[in-house]
């Protein structure tokens, strides 16, 4: 599988988009955009379209589940996997229930989350 | 002349130190507890009464109220809030016995000890005062020295209870604060670590470019120190969830046969390192139970990877599945040197390591098999270890279906 597609991927450790960043490169060659905060990511959902989210839970300010319910009114269709490092299960709940396809837990390995985001992105760009 | 002498003593003697040094004389208090200013209040409709206990208490540096019937002492207990009462058994109205009942009602366990007056040393009116709450009685007429001493007793016990109380309360917020500090530090260094273990494999991998072998082996103990550090925090996060009352196990119908195979499997990748093997003995049919799979997973993981920890290369480990009748059995028999008798009441607490060592320089917290006891504990089922007679330790968790 390659995937060429646009990726968003938000979090305000830069460490964290780093790691997740090299990870995303193995999926093809995919174009990669960073946000480091939720607002950043609206805009740049905005003006740059991409056809997948990163989106880290856990973030200062206005965090991964209001940054999605922002993101769902901008664009209904939007693919969002989150990102957590513990997986609390009140919030992947809330968070499947906003319509995001799919979580990653960023404390696993990286072949773990790598196999997820395939997966994923199998899914629900199955006719594309 | 007696009387006199004490009751000029002021509330402190001449080289300044308090007076209640007596009290420790008498053996009634310790020193370190100072009891003047503690509040007493007198209950009596009888003012002469009033008045004699008022002479005696008031040498004492007591702060003292007056009450002369059982409702009024109902009322000034709330803002008085006394350290002690003097309660009169007979009196108009509700008489000392109801008082202490209404005041043991309103108030529970850390009601103010109540001493009742009697008239005469009737054991009728000793035994019903008693069972009314009361801790003590003095009998009328009030020989002095045996007022005070039986005062400062009870003074002395509830200012103990109270201190016990208040460094009860103290500890449980420290406590609380340590889990609380535990959680964040563990919560906060875990992403970090999980970037640094990641990116040192992409560098390890080669991923982005090959590295020579000097530089490979620096990565690698990178990866793996990283690693063991995610480890520890793991660990040190559950510790922090659980003692703070937060463990939570979803228990679910499943087939535990399934579930130990499944970590049999994935343990066996790590023991080939040590030409280990750990063996699966299966149940003649599926074991079912209502368990938290990915919780008995994490107790499965420990209890594995520690066997293998523990017994020296090519060991076999021996995992046995069984049923009964109201549950079932997951037993994990290793081949190691077996625990040690007296560090056994060590094994299951937190950081319970142990003299013996794991055998090919792993490391270990000492903070996995407190887990699995908690959680094990939280299925209400129990887990145990005994030593094998042949050499080797056995592991053995029961669960309630």
């Amino acid at each position: 599988m390659s995937f060429k597609g646009k990726i968003l991927l938000v979090d305000d450790e830069a460490h964290v988009r780093k790691y997740i960043g090299l990870i995303a490169r193995q999926l093809g060659s995919p174009q990669l955009i960073e946000a480091s905060n939720g607002r950043e990511a609206v805009e740049l959902y905005q003006s740059e379209k991409p056809d997948l989210v990163l989106l880290d839970v856990n973030m200062p300010l206005q965090d991964g589940i209001q940054t999605l319910k922002q993101l769902n009114q901008v664009d209904p269709d939007c693919v969002v996997i989150m990102m957590t490092s513990l997986a609390s299960r009140q919030i992947i709940e809330e968070a499947a229930e906003l319509g995001a396809a799919n979580y990653i837990r960023k404390d696993t390995s990286k072949e773990a989350i790598l196999s997820l985001l395939q997966q994923t992105i199998s899914q629900c760009f199955a006719n594309d | 002349m007696q009387l006199l002498q004490n009751t000029r003593i002021p509330f402190t003697n001449a080289s300044g130190s308090p007076v209640l040094g007596r009290a420790g004389a008498m053996g009634a208090a310790s020193p370190g507890l100072r009891l003047q200013g503690r509040r007493i209040l007198v209950v009596d409709d009888d003012r002469l009464n009033i008045r004699i206990l008022v002479g005696i208490l008031q040498t004492e540096g007591y702060v003292i109220a007056e009450a002369d019937s059982g409702e009024r002492a109902l009322e000034l207990y709330e803002s008085f809030r006394p350290d002690l009462l003097l309660l009169d058994v007979v009196m108009p109205g509700i008489d000392g016995f109801s008082t202490c009942r209404e005041l043991h009602k309103r108030y529970g366990e850390y009601t103010a000890p109540v001493i009742f007056i009697t008239a005469k040393n009737e054991s009728d009116d000793v035994v019903e005062g008693l069972a009314a709450g009361g801790v003590d009685y003095l009998p009328k007429p009030f020989r002095r020295k045996e007022a005070l001493a039986r005062i400062r007793t009870h003074l002395h016990n509830r200012l103990l209870v109270e201190q016990q109380k208040s460094l009860v309360d103290q500890l449980t917020e420290a406590n609380s604060a340590k889990n609380k500090l535990l959680g964040m530090a563990a919560h906060d260094l875990r992403n970090p670590l999980a970037s640094i273990r990641g990116l040192a494999e992409f560098l390890s991998d080669g991923a982005v470019g090959n590295l020579t072998p000097d530089q490979a082996d620096l990565v690698k103990t990178i990866r793996e120190t990283s690693m063991s550090m995610l480890t520890l925090l793991n660990e040190l996060l559950d510790v922090a969830t659980i003692e703070a009352g937060e463990l939570k196990v979803n228990r679910e119908l499943q087939n535990l046969s399934d579930l130990v195979e499944k970590a049999v499997y994935l343990n066996n990748i790590n023991a080939s390192r040590k030409s280990t093997k750990i063996q699966f003995i299966s149940p003649p049919k599926a074991a079912m139970a209502r368990i938290d799979g990915s919780k008995i997973q994490q107790v499965l993981d420990n209890l594995l990877s520690n066997a293998v920890k523990f017994s020296p290369p090519g060991s076999t480990i021996r995992v046995k599945v069984s049923e009964y009748t109201g549950g079932c059995t997951i037993a994990v028999q290793d081949q190691g040197p077996g625990i040690p008798d007296n560090e056994r009441h060590r094994l299951f607490k937190d950081f319970g390591t142990l003299s013996v060592k794991p055998t090919g320089g792993e490391k270990s917290t000492g903070l996995g098999l407190a887990i699995c006891r908690k959680i094990i504990e939280a299925h209400r089922g129990t887990i145990v270890a005994t030593n094998v007679a042949g050499g080797g330790c056995e592991f053995s968790i029961t669960l309630p279906t």
